[in-house]
C-alpha cells in the first residue's frame, strides 16, 4: 500500500483577527491591523502594541492558553462525531497567565497551579473530545504548533491514526512581553515584517487547531492537503536565527522534498516574517536561496496583522493559508509600506484575489528551530516523486548512555539501586558540571547544564561514530531557574528589570538547542513536555520523524526549590525533593550496538482505569510478555497512585508475569522525566544480562537474554522495552 | 573615573558569571565585545539591564550600544557623563 495521503478536514482559529474562521477571513481580506496597546495587565511604563484576544466574556477559571486552545478545538470539532486518534498541541506558554498572577500573590497551594503545565492543555482538549490515543505536547517555542501538524502527519502515515487534531496555542503573559522587550525585540509602532523601518515584533496571542485525517482520496469534507514537513534546527546561536538563514532553508527543501514538490510549484509562501532586524534578513535570504533565478511566489507574513501567537504561529499560519486556498486570495503583509533594499524581497501589499494552489507555511522559533509545511487545494495533486509505501522502521539500537541522580552519575545510581532502598534527592552540581567546561556553561542554569551534561556523557565528547543529527528531549516542567528568576527579577524591580539570558534560558527546548550546537546537530530537534510520560512522548516522536541518522534523546528535569512543589502534584504530595535524568545516543543500525529500545504504547487513559487490555495486546499478547521480559519497571506517579495501582494489578493479573515487578518510582524519586533514568538504568542492566539481587525474591537474578519493560502508568499509560539487540 | 572603570569591571564578571576572570584580566581598552572575554549579543542586553537598573543609563538602539560598549573605557565614559545620581 502507498503512503495514505492527508487531508484537512476540519479546523477552527481564534486570533486578535477575530474568533473563528469567519472573522478571521473577512479581517484578513480586509488587511485588518489588529495590533493595540496592551489591555492584559497594567505596565509601570507605556504598555507596548501586542495581538490581544478580549477574553472577558469567558466563563472559565481556566488559564488563558486553555481557553484560546478550547475555542479553535471546538470549532475544528464542531461537526465531528468520532473522537481523533491522537492529539497533539504545540504550547509554550502553559497555564503561565494565571500562574504569575499566582505567584505574585505569595500562592502556596499547588492545587492552584493545577493547569501551570503545558501538557493540561492537550489533555484537556483529549478530555473534552473522548481521545485515548497518544496525547502528546511539543514545545519547541515559535516553531512548535508547526512542529505538531509534522509529527501529526508522520502518525498517519504509519496507519496508527486515522484523524489526529493537532495544532498551537500560547496566550499573552508576562514572561513574554517582557522577555521580548528585554531582548529589544518589540517594535514600539507594531510589527512591520520586511519593512526597512521595521524595528522588531509584536507579541501577540492565538490558536489553531487543525483535523488531519489519512484517506486514499480526498473524503466529502476536505478543506486542503497536506503534502509534506520539513524541520531542522539552525545549532548556531540560542536565540538569533543563523545569518544566512541556513537552517530556514534547509526546512523548506525538506518540506518540497517530502511533498514531492518543487519550488517552483509553490504560489504562496506565509512567512514567519516576525518584524525583527534579523528574522526577516535570514527568511529573505533563505527564499532567495531556494528560488534561485526562479521567479518569488507570492510572499507576506500575518504577523503586522495579530501580531506573533508563538507556539500557535504556525497552526496560525496553516489555517490562513488554507483559506487562501479555498477562497482564491493572497493575504496582505499589514505593516509594510517601504522595501527594504538590503532584503531584495517584497511581500504582497494588499490582499488580492488570485487561486492558490501550494503553499508553504513557515515557522521559526529560539534555539534555532525551524519547521515548514507544504498545503495543496484539491486540485488533485500528484506527487512528482512517487510516495513510498510505510515501512515499519527499526527499533533505536543503544550505542551510548548515560544518567544523573542524587547518587552520581549512571553507574554509582546502579549501584545505589543494588541497595534496595529508597533514594530519592537531587543531583549534586559538581557531578553536572564533571563532564562540562564550566566557562563554556556560564549562562546556563541547572536544566540546561544537566541535558548537555547528559548529552556529552551519552555520546562522549568527540563521538567516535557520526555526532547525533537530531536531539530529543522529554522535560515536565523545562527550565524551572531560569523562569523562576525572570519573574522574580520582574516581579522586584516592579517590572522595570528582567534578565534576557534568563528569558532566553526560559523556553522549553533552550537545553536542546544548547546541545544541537554543541554537536552541530541541524536536524529535527524535538523538546516534548507531556507530563509524567514526557520521555516516552520524545521517543515515540523520535521514531515517528527520524529515518536513518543518530540521534540523541535525553529526558532531564531539574528541581526547583520555590516552583518544583507547587508545580508537580507527586513531588508536593512526598515533600521529598528529586531531580536527574538519563541521555541515550541512538541509531537504526544495530552494528556494535549494546541493546534496542522501542515504545510501543503512548495512550491517554483519560478518568477511565482500564486501558490494559489494550497495552498488552499492543506488547504482543500475554505469552509474549510472560517470555520476552525478566523484569518490569512500573512507573506509578505518587499523585496518580489510585489508578496506576489498580492498572497495574489489572496488568498483573491479565499476564500474571512470573518475574520481578518494581515500582522504581518509590527508588529514585517523584520527578516527571524519572522514567529516562529507569529506562538508562535498564539499560545497564540488559546489558550486564542481570538486574539487581535485590529485587529477586526467589528467582535468579540472571536476564537470560531476556529484555525489560517499564511501564507508566496513571493519566497516560506507555510501555517502554529494553532488549537485547 | 578609575573608581568607575573598576566598579564597572566587577560589575560585568559579575552580571555576566564570567568565571576565572578578574578585574586585572580585563584590558580597559581592549574590545569588549566578540573580544578574549566571549562576550556577544546576549551578554550586551544584560549590561543594558544592569546599565539602566544600577546607573540610570538607558541604551535603547543598537547604534549607541555598538559605541558603548566598544570598550570598558567607552563604556565608563558613557556612564559618568550621563548616570543619574538618584540610581547611583
Amino acid at each position: 500500500m502507498n503512503n495514505p495521503r492527508i487531508f484537512i478536514t476540519a479546523m477552527g482559529i481564534i486570533s486578535p483577527l477575530g474568533r473563528g474562521l469567519g472573522e478571521t477571513l473577512v479581517s484578513i481580506k480586509q488587511a485588518e491591523r489588529a495590533v493595540k496597546s496592551l489591555h492584559l495587565f497594567p505596565t509601570t511604563q507605556n504598555p507596548l502594541p501586542v495581538g490581544e484576544i478580549d477574553l472577558r466574556d469567558a466563563t472559565t477559571d481556566m488559564p488563558r492558553t486553555h481557553i484560546l486552545a478550547m475555542a479553535a478545538a471546538d470549532e475544528a470539532m464542531r461537526d465531528i462525531k468520532e473522537p481523533p486518534d491522537a492529539v497533539i498541541i504545540g504550547v509554550t506558554t502553559g497555564g503561565m497567565t494565571l500562574t504569575e498572577d499566582l505567584l505574585r500573590k505569595g500562592e502556596t497551594d499547588p492545587g492552584c497551579y493545577r493547569l501551570h503545565a503545558t501538557n493540561t492543555i492537550a489533555e484537556a482538549i483529549a478530555g473534552r473530545f473522548g481521545c485515548r490515543g497518544p496525547v502528546l505536547t511539543v514545545s519547541t517555542a515559535c516553531s512548535s504548533g508547526a512542529a505538531a501538524l509534522k509529527i501529526a502527519a508522520e502518525l498517519l502515515r504509519t496507519g496508527q491514526a486515522r484523524h489526529v487534531l493537532a495544532g498551537g496555542a500560547d496566550a499573552l503573559c508576562r514572561l513574554t512581553y517582557y522577555g521580548f522587550h528585554a531582548l529589544q525585540l518589540v517594535d514600539p509602532a507594531g510589527a512591520r515584517p520586511f519593512d526597512r523601518k521595521r524595528r522588531g515584533m509584536t507579541v501577540g496571542e492565538g490558536a489553531a487547531m487543525l483535523l488531519l485525517s489519512a484517506s486514499a482520496t480526498p473524503p466529502p469534507d476536505a478543506l486542503a492537503e497536506y503534502l509534506g514537513g520539513g524541520l531542522s534546527c539552525d545549532a548556531y546561536h540560542p536565540a538569533a536565527p543563523h545569518p544566512d538563514g541556513e537552517g530556514a532553508l534547509r526546512a523548506m527543501q525538506e518540506a518540497l522534498s517530502d511533498a514531492g514538490l518543487s519550488a517552483g510549484e509553490i504560489d504562496y509562501i506565509q512567512l514567519h516574517g516576525t518584524g525583527t532586524a534579523d528574522n526577516d534578513r535570514a527568511e529573505a535570504r533563505a527564499i532567495r536561496d531556494l528560488f534561485g533565478d526562479l521567479p518569488l511566489p507570492r510572499l507576506s507574513s500575518l504577523k503586522g496583522a495579530h501580531g506573533h501567537a508563538l507556539a500557535a504561529a504556525g497552526a496560525m499560519g496553516a489555517v490562513t493559508s488554507i483559506l487562501a486556498m479555498r477562497y482564491g486570495f493572497i493575504p496582505a503583509n499589514v505593516g509594510f509600506t517601504e522595501a527594504d533594499p538590503l532584503l531584495n524581497l517584497v511581500p504582497i501589499q494588499q490582499s488580492q484575489q488570485a487561486p492558490v494552489k501550494k503553499v508553504l507555511v513557515n515557522a521559526f522559533g529560539f534555539g534555532g528551530n525551524n519547521a515548514v509545511l507544504a498545503f495543496g487545494d484539491l486540485s488533485g495533486h500528484v506527487s512528482s516523486v512517487a510516495s513510498p509505501a510505510y515501512k515499519p522502521k527499526a527499533p533505536f539500537f543503544v550505542y551510548g548512555r548515560s544518567g544523573l541522580s542524587c547518587a552520581g552519575d549512571l553507574e554509582e545510581t546502579l549501584t545505589r539501586l543494588q541497595v534496595g532502598e529508597p533514594f530519592p534527592g537531587i543531583v549534586a552540581n559538581e557531578n553536572i558540571l564533571k563532564p562540562l567546561s564550566e566557562k563554556a556553561v556560564r549562562r546556563l542554569k541547572r536544566l540546561a547544564r544537566m541535558v548537555l551534561s547528559l548529552a556529552v556523557s551519552a555520546c562522549g565528547e568527540k563521538p567516535e561514530r557520526e555526532a547525533p543529527r537530531s536531539v530529543f528531549l522529554g522535560t515536565g516542567w523545562g527550565s524551572l531557574s531560569e523562569t523562576h528568576d525572570f519573574l522574580q527579577k520582574l516581579f522586584t524591580s516592579g517590572e522595570r528589570f528582567t534578565s534576557p539570558t534568563d528569558f532566553i534560558g526560559s523556553v522549553h527546548n533552550a537545553p536542546t538547542g544548547q546541545a544541537a550546537i554543541h554537536f552541530q546537530a541541524t536536524g529535527p530537534n524535538i523538546t516534548m513536555t507531556g507530563g509524567d510520560c514526557t520521555f516516552e512522548q520524545a521517543l515515540y516522536c523520535a521514531d515517528l520523524l527520524v529515518r536513518d541518522d543518530p540521534i540523541l534523546l535525553v529526558g532531564a528535569d531539574e528541581y526547583h526549590a520555590t516552583l518544583s512543589p507547587l508545580f508537580d502534584a507527586s513531588l508536593a504530595q512526598t515533600g521529598i525533593p528529586a531531580d536527574g535524568g538519563g541521555a541515550l545516543y541512538l541509531s537504526r543500525h544495530p552494528s556494535g550496538a549494546s541493546c534496542q529500545v522501542t515504545v510501543p504504547v503512548v495512550a491517554f487513559a483519560g478518568d477511565e482505569i482500564s486501558r490494559i487490555p489494550e497495552m498488552i495486546s499492543a506488547l504482543g499478547g500475554v505469552a509474549r510478555i510472560r517470555e520476552r521480559f525478566g523484569l518490569i519497571l512500573a512507573g506509578i506517579p505518587w499523585a496518580q497512585q489510585e489508578k496506576g495501582k489498580a492498572q497495574l494489578e489489572n496488568f498483573r493479573t491479565l499476564t500474571d508475569f512470573p518475574r520481578p515487578v518494581v515500582d522504581y518510582r518509590r527508588f529514585l524519586g517523584e520527578f516527571t522525566s524519572v522514567s529516562a533514568l529507569a529506562a538508562v538504568l535498564a539499560v545497564r542492566m540488559v546489558e550486564a544480562e542481570r538486574i539487581p539481587d535485590v529485587f529477586c525474591q526467589d528467582g535468579s537474578p540472571a536476564l537470560a537474554g531476556r529484555g525489560i519493560l517499564i511501564l507508566g502508568l496513571g493519566h497516560h499509560v506507555t510501555a517502554l522495552e529494553v532488549n537485547p539487540c | 573615573m578609575h573608581e568607575l572603570i573598576e566598579e564597572l569591571k566587577i560589575k560585568i564578571i559579575e552580571t555576566l558569571n564570567l568565571i576565572d576572570v578578574s578585574p586585572a584580566d580585563i584590558d580597559v581598552n581592549d574590545q569588549l565585545v566578540g573580544g578574549d572575554l566571549g562576550l556577544d549579543s546576549i551578554d550586551v542586553l544584560e549590561l543594558v539591564m544592569m546599565l539602566e537598573k544600577d546607573y540610570g543609563v538607558i541604551i535603547d538602539t543598537k547604534e549607541l550600544g555598538i559605541e558603548v560598549f566598544a570598550s570598558v573605557t567607552a563604556l565608563a565614559n558613557h556612564v559618568f557623563h550621563h548616570r543619574s545620581e538618584t540610581n547611583v
